[in-house]
């Protein structure tokens, strides 16, 4: 493997990286305020994917212009989701299975919407981006993806800056670290809940509709991605929004480096290792060990 | 997982457990005699007696003990690749293939559950999705038995292809039920499982009064796979045809965690009522529309868990208290979101 190999990885995989925070973000958010583990998270991620198919294929919206639509649209999906079944979930400070098995029942019905009005065909979007490069230097780089990546980028550091600038912001983070003395100081639990869930979801639109012009997608399109959204927010260590970023990066240089040396077919099998082996060693996420490291020294 | 209400309990346990086990002799009996009528459909009756062998394994540990596990597909696959192996290659009797089926599960559900058992509630149902795809990805490269391709079982009987006599099989899933249904009376009417449900409750408060969590969960763990395992085993006899995709599909997992949760958590009736309403519906409902099944279900999760969290056996339990609430001195109600 030569230089230049190196470094085409090396783009690869943060190029995947972008792509993954964003996919992983909403799941952060939903977990961090209201603790609760969001399995429909594939299911609204398959929707987006559709979202821009039927935008693109009906009025003719550039798909990237269309994973912007879907981030409006999935926010009010969100809000109206949690109205009606979220909401009645019981409080808890930390993840309870009638919140997991209800979401996961959600995903089931998604699903099912998903392959009642497009069947369990293939679909992909094929613009005159799909293909093009770009050379850069040694590099040769899709345009798509880093159209993708940009987009992804832009998205995350949108949400950063709201997180640390605006009350919105400030209120969330207050939640996610201590939901009591939130209270305490006169957030709007309810409310909170229905904004960070309708935000998460609207990551995952966002998430799905831009992995659209990547990939081919199909009804069950999410649960790869679920499972490595798993892994990344494990990594990350659930609640931090800066890990998310550390935990998408080892994740993709892991997936794309294991390439080289295991046979594509156990390629899954490996980021699923993952996600056990990160739950197990690394309870607190990447993060946590670098605050320690940061707290002992 | 919110306890199922356990509703009033007019009689001592001994005498419950005395009625359960009359019901099942009298239900196993009835199984039993089938074959020989001319009514029922035994293929029907075969697999819905497989899911629901899995859906009373699946609640010892999620019902009980309360670790939802999103991976038991795992144990299904394991047991049928197990017993097709042992028929095929070695020429083992398939009942002592079930059997080695049941053993290597039990030892699989070990390598499983070490490592997931550390952790707790959703991190460990999370831990077990994982599981469940990796072993799938790895069947679907395993050379030795097919790959993605599958593995075809072919069982000799005196140098030919053994007869398929669906009696034999149905039967043979009748042993594997009753048994399964045993084991769940005997471990709800048990000291073991008492402290299951402690540990459900309350994990730490269990570990206070000197009940070793990891030991009894691994040891829930191991018995649920083993039944699991065994009826993987019926099932490639059955089949005489698995793969990877079939027997290791997330969707079983998916299915053999709804059954239970539908029919009623935690108790020893509801499993099995989930397991045949779900066994009928499933051969009815596939065979129409393939994929309408998917959002029966999870419309009926939504359901269960929003409004009666207890499943079918804690509707039937309200609604008999409403209609012998006159006569019966009512108990507590918990109410909905407490923790019973």
């Amino acid at each position: 493997m030569g230089v230049i190999d190196v470094l085409n990885l090396l783009v690869a995989s943060l190029l995947l990286a972008g792509i993954y925070t964003t996919m992983s973000i909403g799941m952060t958010i939903i977990y961090g305020v209201m603790k609760i583990i969001n399995l429909a998270h594939a299911g609204f991620m398959m929707l987006g994917a559709y979202f821009v198919y039927e935008v693109f294929n009906r009025l003719g919206v550039h798909p990237i212009l269309g994973a912007l639509l879907a981030f409006p649209v999935f926010f009010l999906l969100g809000m109206a989701v949690h109205w009606l079944l979220v909401r009645w979930l019981p409080v808890s400070d930390q993840p309870t299975l009638p919140s997991l098995l209800l979401l996961f029942g959600l995903w089931l019905v998604l699903q099912n919407v998903g392959y009642a009005a497009w069947g369990n065909l293939d679909r992909s979007i094929y613009t005159d981006m799909t293909l093009a490069t770009v050379r850069l230097g040694p590099l040769t780089l899709s345009v798509v993806q880093l159209v993708v990546f940009t987009v992804a980028v832009i998205s995350v550091v949108l949400l950063q800056f709201m997180l640390t600038r605006t009350w919105f912001g400030r209120a969330v983070r207050a939640l996610t670290q201590n939901p009591f003395a939130g209270q305490l100081v006169g957030i709007d639990t309810a409310r909170m809940s229905r904004l960070s869930f309708g935000l998460g979801i609207a990551f995952a639109g966002l998430a799905g509709a831009l992995l659209a012009s990547l990939y081919s997608f199909d009804p069950d399109f999410g649960r790869p991605f679920l499972l490595r959204s798993f892994v990344i927010i494990v990594l990350g260590g659930l609640e931090s929004f800066t890990g998310v970023a550390l935990g998408a990066l080892i994740l993709a240089l892991v997936e794309t480096f294991s390439v080289q040396f295991v046979p594509a077919g156990y390629q899954m099998a490996i980021s699923f290792s993952l996600l056990v082996v990160a739950l197990l060693v690394l309870p607190g996420g990447v993060a946590s060990l670098i605050e320690r490291r940061g707290r002992t020294t | 997982m919110t306890a199922a209400p356990t509703g009033t309990r007019t009689h001592p346990p001994r005498v419950t457990a005395a009625r359960d086990l009359a019901a099942a002799a009298v239900l196993v009996a009835v199984l039993a005699v089938l074959p020989w009528t001319e009514w029922g459909n035994l293929r029907l009756l075969f697999t819905t007696l497989i899911w629901t062998t899995c859906s009373i394994a699946w609640n010892l540990v999620g019902g009980y003990a309360g670790q939802v596990s999103f991976g038991f597909a795992v144990f299904y696959g394991i047991g049928a690749y197990t017993a097709a192996v042992l028929i095929t290659e070695a020429h083992v009797n398939p009942y002592l293939a079930f059997a080695g089926a049941a053993l290597a599960a039990a030892a699989a559900s070990l390598l499983v559950g070490i490592p997931t058992f550390r952790l707790r509630g959703p991190y460990f149902a999370i831990a077990t999705i994982g599981v469940n795809e990796a072993v799938r990805v790895v069947m679907n490269n395993m050379e030795a038995v097919g790959a993605a391709s599958g593995y075809r079982v072919n069982e000799m009987v005196g140098g030919q292809r053994a007869p398929f006599v669906m009696a034999e099989h149905y039967l043979s899933m009748v042993v594997i039920f009753a048994v399964a249904l045993l084991v769940s009376i005997l471990v709800a009417r048990s000291r073991f499982g008492l402290a299951l449900t402690a540990i459900r409750d309350d994990e730490d408060a269990a570990a206070d009064i000197g009940i070793n969590a990891f030991q009894h969960k691994l040891a829930a763990h191991a018995l649920a796979a083993a039944l699991v395992g065994a009826a993987g085993g019926a099932y490639a006899r059955y089949a005489a045809f698995i793969d990877p995709g079939g027997v290791f599909n997330f969707n079983n997992s998916v299915s053999i965690l709804l059954m239970p949760v539908i029919g009623g958590l935690a108790t020893v009736w509801g499993p099995i009522i989930g397991g045949a309403v779900y066994g009928i519906v499933q051969e009815e409902l596939v065979a129409r529309f393939s994929q309408i099944h998917l959002g029966l279900y999870g419309t009926l999760l939504i359901l269960a868990i929003l409004f009666e969290p207890g499943g079918v056996v804690g509707l039937m339990r309200r609604v008999w208290r409403a209609l012998a609430g006159r006569r019966l001195q009512g108990g507590p109600v918990p109410a909905r979101g407490v923790k019973a």
